[in-house]
């Protein structure tokens, strides 16, 4: 039984969660980066930077978040897996519109 | 093989008849225990009765289509009906039939049986599955045959969202329903190959047959969802004018082609990897011969699987994408016939110096690989940029199709059912009454669809009923065709019914095969195995044929 | 074999946290690792599901770049950022719950569960306002009221996709709410974590994927193409 008492501060429940607290912050400050280049400031290479920002986002939340890395080699195949078949659909796809 | 032989039998040491525990079929007998089960053996029955069920609707759709075209003219059905009616067939033989048909029976049957496990991962999820693919069947067939569909089982934009007048918000709710089940057995095969084989069953330990299914199941995982929001994306256009497709408004219909295509040509080989498998299976045990090169055969699964997604533009060559897009996706679908040819070449030489015995499930398998044969190399034909200008849209496709997936995954599908029938049922079917209908199938088929072929190439348009009366007597011939091979299909339905009482009783392995699924009694108990297998053998282990022979004294 | 591995920080967990073993099952590892595969399979869908509209996004963008970014410039991004704000922390919370799951801190688990549902719940109503925002600004084309950008007819193509692709991430979310409050009322009981310790981390990686699918839909469709 987890008896109350040993139930941490919330102190305490932080000092687990380093790891989370960071990519928490690391993901707001994506976000406001995002919104910077994209609304308040934005410039002809805001897309691609966005785009950088994005997927280092998307890590953030796969790597952290979602602990890949503890996962056993088969579910990073498949987190893996994933985003390569979107790159074919999408790829493959605005092919056909770039080769019109 | 010493020790390969004792673990074939460790897992089972056959219990004779009298006093052994019963079997899944006579655990218990009430209603409920078959529709609320959760053993994948009964799903697996649920399946095989709901897929025949919408086989016998296909294919009476079919044989109304090959009446009409008896007559040039069209006079049999207006154009309305015949357009429903081929989209009838279309829907329910591509949906419901045909993708789910091996791997939902055979394939929730066979494998946690043939990886040594005692049920799939997630065993409520596969009962699940099975009412999401009845509902969304159900519901479907009821709207293409109250209300009526006439937009093939294409459902392409714009004329499915605008032009259309019938009832097609129905049908695309049902196919979308569908898809989830798909999905969820796609789920159920990956996680049970991965997390439930059996002590020292490797993965170069698996049969053929858990490898084409593993394919097949990441097909389902990595294309089943496209094809679902292709269809939404229909559904809230002509249902609600919220949409992307709309050409009015400057929108893309070739871009609803390319979602539908992502899932659909990848769904070609959802249908034919498992017919794959289940040859995979039958030929090494009617030729009483390891199979040749079984590496080769797992790679050329998962590289059929892989390719299988890069191509999906041929069948949009004229249908105005970019013809940079056209010539790679020509190339690409060349490369598909590479791993289909490493498959055909491994199982004729399997059979190569085997001991062939000739029976029925023997028979659909070399019936499957001559078609597959021929309905791959008019892919190639088809995957042509300059041939396909000329026979897009004609017979020659319909054919081609046919010859694959009627050809090959239905005459694997026959096979299978004969092959393992004795262990679904713990009966034998009558063999001199399969060898008669593998025949008829087999001659039935090719009268049918051959002369398609040169319809198509002769330019005969397909989705139309009235054409030039000088295609008439190919017509004629085709129809005549379709009527033997609807013989052949009900011969099967009824003697394999029939051998459910009185077939004669079928030991653990009547065929002398291999692989841990005959090592368990016929019909298996409800948890498979009465231990735990411990596999410490090669897959296909048939005893090595005589050095100094020439095979031939063995054939027949 | 592959489920000897280590599947989670939890299996040298502490006394009172675990799992029962199904039948299908020969052992807590195995099945602790089915269940994790099984949502992995199923965010591998999600991601091709969301895909396919952001294929959608990308073509228009190609085909239709003026009236994309007019379109685009009409949504309300600050309420979109002020959603993907809220859907990280909801992150957090629910990283808050699995971490005091896996250490068998029952009330920590809870308190997570429920603000991380009251985040949920609170991008929902922050999505139902701009929805509502958008029926005042005539920016529903496919309602029977006057369009603001008529003059485009383009442009009600990306309007179309942008309602499509947050209603669909709006329906996942308020499932996930749903099960999440269910969930929250079952680990009320104090077995719960004896039992069923692994349904908080299966269930962890749906939260984090749906909110990982929103950070996509904001950056790709919201702020990307103005
Ligand atoms: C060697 C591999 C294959 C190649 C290169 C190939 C190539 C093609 C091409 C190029 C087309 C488009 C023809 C046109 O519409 O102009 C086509 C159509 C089709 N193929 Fe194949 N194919 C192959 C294997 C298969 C398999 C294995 C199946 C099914 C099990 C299949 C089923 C179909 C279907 C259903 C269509 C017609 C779809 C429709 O328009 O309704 N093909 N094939
Ligand atoms: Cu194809």
């Amino acid at each position: 039984m987890s008896a109350p008492d040993t139930e941490p501060s919330l102190g305490g429940l932080l000092r687990h969660m380093r790891v989370a607290v960071a990519a928490f912050a690391a993901l707001l400050v994506g976000l406001g980066a995002i919104v910077v280049l994209g609304v308040v400031a934005p410039s002809s290479a805001s897309s691609v930077i966005m785009l950088v920002l994005l997927a280092a986002m998307v890590a953030t939340v796969l790597l952290f978040s979602m602990e890949v890395p503890q996962e056993p080699p088969l579910t990073r195949f498949f987190s893996g897996l994933g985003f390569a078949w979107v790159a074919i659909l999408v790829g493959m796809t605005l092919l056909d519109y770039f080769t019109r | 093989m010493s020790t390969s032989e004792r673990a074939f039998r460790d897992p089972a040491p056959a219990p004779a008849t009298i006093g052994r525990p019963p079997d899944y079929l006579h655990e218990s007998h009430t209603l409920r225990s078959w529709f609320l089960t959760t053993d994948h053996k009964r799903i697996a029955l649920l399946y095989l009765a709901a897929i025949t069920a919408f086989f016998v609707v296909g294919a009476i759709a079919a044989g109304l289509i090959r009446l009409s075209l008896v007559v040039p003219n069209g006079e049999i059905f207006t154009n309305d009906t015949y357009n429903k009616i081929f989209t009838v067939h279309g829907v329910v033989m591509v949906w419901f039939f045909l993708i789910p048909s091996i791997p939902a029976t055979f394939g929730n049957f066979l494998i946690p049986l043939m990886i040594g496990a005692r049920d799939l991962a997630f065993p409520r999820l596969n009962l699940l599955s099975w009412y999401i693919f009845v509902g969304g069947a159900l519901f479907t067939l009821a709207d293409l045959i109250i209300g009526g569909v006439d937009t093939g089982w294409t459902f392409y934009a714009p004329f499915s969202t605008t032009f259309s007048n019938t009832y097609v918000i129905p049908a695309l709710i049902g196919v979308i329903i569908v898809g989830f089940s798909s999905i969820l057995t796609g789920l159920n095969f990956v996680v049970t190959i991965h997390a439930m084989r059996a002590p020292g069953m490797t993965w170069f330990r698996m049969p053929i047959f858990v490898w084409t299914h593993y394919a097949t199941s990441l097909i389902f995982l990595l294309a089943t969802p496209v094809i679902t929001i292709a269809l939404i994306l229909l559904l809230m256009e002509r249902a609600f004018g919220i949409g992307v497709f709309d050409p009015a408004l400057g929108g893309d219909p070739v871009l609803f082609e390319h979602l539908f295509w992502f899932y659909s040509h990848p769904a070609v080989y959802i249908m034919v990897l498992p017919g794959m498998g289940v040859i995979s299976e039958i030929v090494p045990a009617f030729a009483q011969k390891r199979i040749f090169g079984y590496r080769f055969i797992a790679y050329a699964t998962i590289g059929l699987a892989s390719i299988t997604f890069v191509v999906w533009g041929h069948h949009m060559f004229v249908n105005g994408i970019g013809t940079g897009a056209a010539v790679v996706f020509s190339v690409l679908s060349f490369a598909v016939a590479v791993p289909s040819a490493v498959k055909v070449y491994n199982w004729t030489a399997t059979i190569y110096k085997g001991r062939i015995r000739l029976q029925t499930p023997m028979l659909y398998a070399m019936g499957y690989i001559g078609l597959f044969v021929l309905g791959g190399l008019t892919g190639l034909f088809l995957a042509t940029l300059a041939i396909d200008e000329h026979v897009h849209g004609t017979y020659f496709v319909v054919a081609h199709f046919h010859y694959i997936m009627v050809g090959g995954t239905m005459l694997a599908f026959l096979g299978g059912l004969h092959f393992w029938w004795p262990k679904f049922t713990g009966r034998l079917y009558p063999e001199a009454w399969g060898r008669i209908s593998a025949f008829l199938i087999f001659i039935g088929f090719n009268v049918t669809f051959f002369p398609q072929f040169l319809l198509g190439y002769l330019g005969m348009p397909r989705r139309y009923h009235d054409y030039p009366p000088e295609f008439q007597l190919l017509n004629i011939l085709s129809s005549a065709g379709a009527t033997i091979l609807a013989a052949g299909y009900l011969f099967p339905m009824v003697y394999l019914i029939w051998s459910l009482w009185f077939g004669e009783r079928a030991s653990a392995n009547p065929w002398g095969a291999r692989g841990l699924e005959w090592t368990t009694p016929s019909p298996p108990p409800a948890h498979n195995f009465a231990r735990q297998p411990i596999v410490d053998f090669e897959p296909y282990a048939y005893p090595d044929p005589p050095a100094d022979d020439d095979g031939a004294a063995h054939v027949g | 074999m592959t489920t000897a591995r280590r599947m989670s920080a939890s299996v040298a967990a502490p006394e009172g946290v675990g799992i029962e073993v199904a039948e299908q099952f020969a052992d807590a590892t195995q099945q602790r690792h089915a269940a994790q595969l099984g949502m992995w399979a199923w965010l591998l869908t999600e991601l091709l599901l969301f895909a396919g509209l952001f294929l959608c996004a990308a073509v228009l963008h190609v085909t239709h770049p003026a009236a994309v970014a007019r379109a685009a410039r009409h949504l309300k991004v600050w309420i979109g950022a002020a959603n993907t704000a809220v859907l990280i922390c909801s992150s957090l919370t629910m990283t808050g719950a699995i971490t005091a799951s896996r250490h068998g801190w029952r009330r920590w688990m809870l308190r997570c569960l429920l603000a991380t549902a009251a985040l949920g719940t609170l991008f929902l109503l922050l999505k139902g306002f701009e929805y509502y925002q958008d029926y005042l600004e005539h920016m529903t084309p496919f309602l029977d009221r006057p369009y603001a950008l008529a003059g485009e007819p383009a442009t009600r193509l990306y309007i179309d996709l942008y309602f499509l692709t947050t209603a669909l991430h709006a329906l996942h979310l308020t499932t996930g709410v749903a099960i999440l409050l269910g969930m929250t009322w079952i680990a009320r009981k104090p077995r719960f974590l004896h039992r069923h310790q692994n349904w908080i981390e299966v269930y962890g990686l749906y939260w984090h994927f749906i909110d990982l699918i929103w950070i996509m839909v904001f950056t790709l469709i919201y702020v990307v193409p103005r």
